[in-house]
C-alpha cells in the first residue's frame, strides 16, 4: 500500500524532487500545517528572516547567484502582502522565484476571513505565473507546474498559494509521477524559438559591413551562460562591449574590448560610441529607458540586431533591423559560424578620443573609487557583490572591475531600497566560502537591517559595507540639479552602526579616513561570521556623468561646474 | 497604420486565466474597444475576442505578451477589414399606439426583429458589423430606447486560416 502523505508532506516532497535545499521563510497561522511537516525533511534548510520582504529578497539573491529557482515561504495576508516587493523585483529582473504563500481554509476564501488577502490577484500583474491550489490532488502537480515557469524560457516570479486545509489534506503520494505538468509547459517550449537561417545570414552581413559596430550585453547573456559565446563574437569580429547595469559581469572588464556601461550614468565614451554607432547587437536586454535616454534621440545612424529570448520584446523599444528569437548562446554560437573574422580598430581608436578623464566628486582621501578599489584587493578580485539601489549602486557598477562571470547582483529594473542584505544572504547560501559584500547607502540599509538578527541566527557571513553620507543621496542629487537644491526629506540620521553590530554581536567598524579602509576590509574579511564596516563619506559628492532624465545620450552632465 | 484590428484568443474557461488574460490588456495600456468572450467547441477551452485600435507591431506585440500566459492556448491578430467581424444587440425601446408601426418600418429596414412584445416595450434584436449596429441603435434612439445590451464584436479572418493552428511567429 501507498503511503498516506499529507498536503504539507507532499509540499515538501516535490520541492525536494526539484532540487530545493533551502527556503527562506517565516511561519503563521494558515502556513502552520507546512511549519509541522518541514523537520521531518531535514534535507529542507530554512532560514527564518526578520521581514517576509527579506524572504523574497534572499531567494531572489540565490536564484541569482546559483541559476537555479529561490524559495521564500510566507504566510497568508500579511505575510503574503509583504513578499510583493520582492516578487516584483524578481519580476522586473527575471529571476526565477517560487514564492508558497498559505492562505485560509478553502471554505472561507472569500469572507474576509482573519488574514485573508487575495495574494493570486495581487501578485497577477508581477508573477509571470501563479496560482490557488484547490485540492490536494493537484498539490504535487502545481508544484512542479510553478518551478517549470519559474525557470523554462525567459526566467521570472511564480506565486503557489495553498489553502491550510488543502495542506491538511491526505493523500496516498505516489511521488514525482503525480507531478507532470498541465498542458503549459509542452507548448511554452514552442516559444523559445530559433531563429531563421534568412535572419541569421542579414545579421552575419549587417555585422561584417558595420564600420562602427557595438555590441550592448545585458542579463540575457547571464541567464543563459553565454559568456564564452559573447567573448568569442567579440573576439572574432573586433566589435567593442557594452554591459548594462544587470549584463555587468558577461564580460570580463580588463578586455580591451569592454568599453562600460551605457545610460543615464553611463560613461561619456560610451554614450557617445552608441550616438555614433552604425551597428547595435543587443543581446539580452530590453532597451530600458536608463539605457536609451530619450528614445526618439537614440542611436540614430545605428541598424539594430536585437537577440532577445522573448519575442514580445522585438521591437518594443527600439527599432529592429533583424530580430534573433531565441537562446542567446545558441544564437551566439549560430552567429559565429556565419562570420568570417575582422577587427574594429579604427572604431576603436575613435572611440578611444571619446573617453573623458572621469570627473572626481569626492574632494576628502575617503572616496567611493578608493573603497571599492580596496574591496576588490581585500578580496582579491573573488567575491561577489550586492549592491542597493542610489548613487553607491552606480558606484559599485562603475568602479568594481569584474572579472569573473556574475559577480555583480543588483535590483536593476524595480531598483528596490533594501534589496543588498538580504539578497546577499541568499548569494552566500548559493555560493558558500565566497566572500560576499552588501553594498547599501544609509537609506537601504536602514530599510532591511533587521536581517542581521538572521544572519547571526542563521550563520550565513554576508560582509555588509554602508556608505554612509547621511542623505538619500541619489534623490539628493537629483533635488540638487534639477529642483533648484531643495533638500526636502533627504537627509537622513543613522543609528551609530558600530554599536548596532555590537547589539547583534557581531563585528563593526567605521571608516572615516583612507588609511583606516584596510585594516577594517582585513577585520570583516578574517572574521568567521556576519560583519559591518561603515563607511563615512563626503556628504554632497555625486555620481557622474549624468543624463538629465528625458535627455538623450549626448546630453550628459560631467561635473559640478553646470549646476544651477 | 491604425485600424480595427481583432485580437483573437484561445485559453481554458477558467476565471483566472481569463482575468490574467484581460489583466494583461490592462496592464500593456491597449486600446481595446470590446471584449466577448464564450465557449468554443473544444471542451474547457473559451475563445476571447478583444477588438482594438493600433497598429499592427502593437497588435502583434499584444499577440506575443498574450501567448505568454499561463493557459492561453493560442492568439491571433488580424485588421478587422480581412475577416468576419458581428456584433449583436438588444435594444428595448418603449412601444406606444401612435408610434408603434413606425417604429415597426425601422426594425424591418435593418433586417432586425422583435424577440419580444410586451405591452409597454418592445425588445428588438440586431446582428452586423459593428458599424451598422451603431446605426441601427441610432435609428431606434428617434423612439425612446430604455436599455441597450451589446456583446461585444467576435470575429473571423476570412480564408484558411485557425487560431488554434497558429504557431508563435519567430522573426
Amino acid at each position: 500500500m501507498r503511503e498516506q502523505l499529507t498536503g504539507s508532506q507532499i509540499l515538501c516532497r516535490a520541492l525536494l524532487e526539484e532540487g530545493v535545499d533551502v527556503l527562506f521563510g517565516y511561519p503563521g497561522g494558515a502556513i502552520m500545517p507546512f511549519y509541522h511537516a518541514l523537520p521531518e525533511y531535514p534535507e529542507l534548510r530554512h532560514v527564518l528572516v526578520r521581514h517576509e520582504q527579506a524572504a523574497a529578497h534572499a531567494a531572489d539573491g540565490y536564484a541569482r547567484a546559483s541559476g537555479r529557482p529561490g524559495v521564500c515561504v510566507a504566510t497568508s495576508g500579511p505575510g503574503a502582502t509583504n513578499l510583493v516587493t520582492g516578487i516584483a523585483t524578481a519580476h522586473m529582473d527575471n529571476t526565477p522565484l517560487v514564492a508558497i504563500t498559505g492562505q485560509v481554509p478553502r471554505a472561507m476564501i472569500g469572507r474576509d476571513a482573519f488574514q485573508e488577502t487575495d495574494i493570486i490577484g495581487i501578485t497577477q500583474p508581477i508573477t509571470k505565473h501563479n496560482r490557488l491550489v484547490e485540492d490536494v490532488e493537484e498539490l504535487a502537480e502545481a508544484v512542479h507546474e510553478v518551478f517549470t515557469v519559474a525557470r523554462e524560457g525567459r526566467p521570472g516570479p511564480v506565486l503557489l498559494d495553498v489553502p491550510k486545509d488543502v495542506q491538511n489534506q491526505k493523500l496516498e503520494y505516489a511521488g514525482g509521477a503525480n507531478g507532470s505538468a498541465r498542458g503549459a509547459t509542452g507548448r511554452r517550449e514552442g516559444l523559445i524559438g530559433r531563429p531563421t537561417p534568412t535572419a541569421l545570414v542579414e545579421a552575419a552581413r549587417l555585422i561584417a559591413r558595420a564600420e562602427r559596430p557595438l555590441i550592448m550585453a545585458g542579463h540575457g547573456v547571464i541567464l543563459s551562460d553565454a559568456y564564452d559565446e559573447l567573448r568569442t563574437l567579440a573576439e572574432h569580429t573586433g566589435v567593442p562591449v557594452i554591459t548594462t547595469l544587470l549584463g555587468i559581469s558577461a564580460f570580463p572588464e580588463s578586455h580591451p574590448l569592454h568599453l562600460g556601461m551605457p545610460g543615464m550614468h553611463g560613461e561619456v565614451h560610451v554614450n557617445r560610441a552608441i550616438q555614433q554607432a552604425d551597428l547595435i547587437i543587443g543581446i539580452g536586454l530590453r532597451f530600458d529607458d536608463r539605457v536609451t535616454g530619450n528614445l526618439a534621440a537614440f542611436a540614430r545612424g545605428a541598424k539594430v540586431i536585437h537577440i532577445e529570448l522573448d519575442a514580445s520584446e522585438v521591437g518594443k523599444n527600439v527599432p529592429v533591423a533583424v530580430g534573433l528569437v531565441g537562446d542567446a548562446r545558441a544564437i551566439l554560437r549560430e552567429l559565429l559560424e556565419a562570420l568570417e573574422p575582422r577587427h574594429c580598430d579604427a572604431w576603436r581608436a575613435e572611440i578611444a578620443t571619446f573617453v573623458r578623464p572621469r570627473f572626481e566628486s569626492f574632494k576628502g582621501e575617503l572616496s567611493a573609487e578608493g573603497i571599492l578599489g580596496a574591496v576588490e584587493d581585500a578580496s582579491h578580485g573573488r567575491c561577489t557583490v550586492v549592491s542597493d539601489v542610489g548613487q553607491h549602486q552606480m558606484w559599485v557598477a562603475k568602479l568594481f572591475r569584474y572579472q569573473r562571470p556574475n559577480t555583480h547582483i543588483t535590483s536593476g529594473g524595480l531598483g528596490t531600497m533594501g534589496f543588498a542584505v538580504p539578497a546577499a544572504m541568499g548569494v552566500v547560501m548559493a555560493r558558500p566560502g565566497e566572500p560576499v559584500w552588501a553594498i547599501s547607502g544609509d537609506g537601504g540599509f536602514q530599510m532591511n537591517m533587521q536581517e542581521i538578527a538572521t544572519m547571526v541566527q542563521e550563520r550565513i557571513p554576508v560582509k555588509m559595507a554602508i556608505f554612509n553620507n547621511g542623505y538619500l543621496g541619489m534623490v539628493r542629487q537629483w533635488q540638487q540639479f534639477f529642483h533648484g537644491r531643495r533638500y526636502s526629506s533627504t537627509p537622513i540620521w543613522s543609528p551609530d552602526y558600530v554599536r548596532l553590530a555590537e547589539a547583534y554581536g557581531i563585528p563593526g567598524w567605521r571608516v572615516e579616513r583612507g588609511d583606516q579602509v584596510e585594516a577594517a576590509l582585513r577585520g570583516a574579511l578574517d572574521h568567521d561570521g556576519p560583519a559591518l564596516i561603515e563607511f563615512l563619506i563626503e556628504q554632497e559628492a555625486n555620481v557622474f556623468p549624468m543624463i538629465p532624465p528625458g535627455a538623450s545620450l549626448s546630453e550628459p552632465i560631467e561635473s559640478e561646474a553646470v549646476t544651477a | 497604420m491604425t485600424v480595427t484590428r481583432a485580437v483573437t484568443v484561445l485559453l481554458e474557461d477558467r476565471l483566472i486565466t481569463f482575468t490574467r488574460a484581460v489583466g494583461l490588456l490592462r496592464r500593456r495600456n491597449l486600446p481595446v474597444r470590446s471584449l466577448a468572450v464564450g465557449p468554443t467547441v473544444t471542451p474547457g477551452i473559451s475563445r476571447l475576442t478583444i477588438m482594438i485600435q493600433s497598429d499592427e507591431a502593437t497588435a502583434e506585440r499584444a499577440v506575443q505578451q498574450l501567448q505568454k500566459v499561463v493557459g492561453v492556448r493560442a492568439a491571433a491578430a488580424f485588421p478587422a477589414r480581412d475577416g468576419v467581424s458581428r456584433e449583436l444587440a438588444l435594444v428595448k425601446v418603449r412601444a406606444t399606439g401612435e408610434r408603434y408601426g413606425e417604429l415597426l418600418d425601422v426594425v424591418q429596414l435593418y433586417h432586425a426583429s422583435v424577440v419580444d412584445d410586451s405591452p409597454e416595450a418592445i425588445i428588438v434584436e440586431l446582428t452586423g458589423s459593428e458599424a451598422f449596429v451603431l446605426s441601427c441603435i441610432r435609428a431606434l434612439e428617434r423612439f425612446e430606447v430604455l436599455e441597450v445590451a451589446r456583446s461585444g464584436a467576435v470575429a473571423l479572418e476570412l480564408g484558411l486560416t485557425d487560431a488554434g493552428a497558429r504557431v508563435p511567429a519567430n522573426t
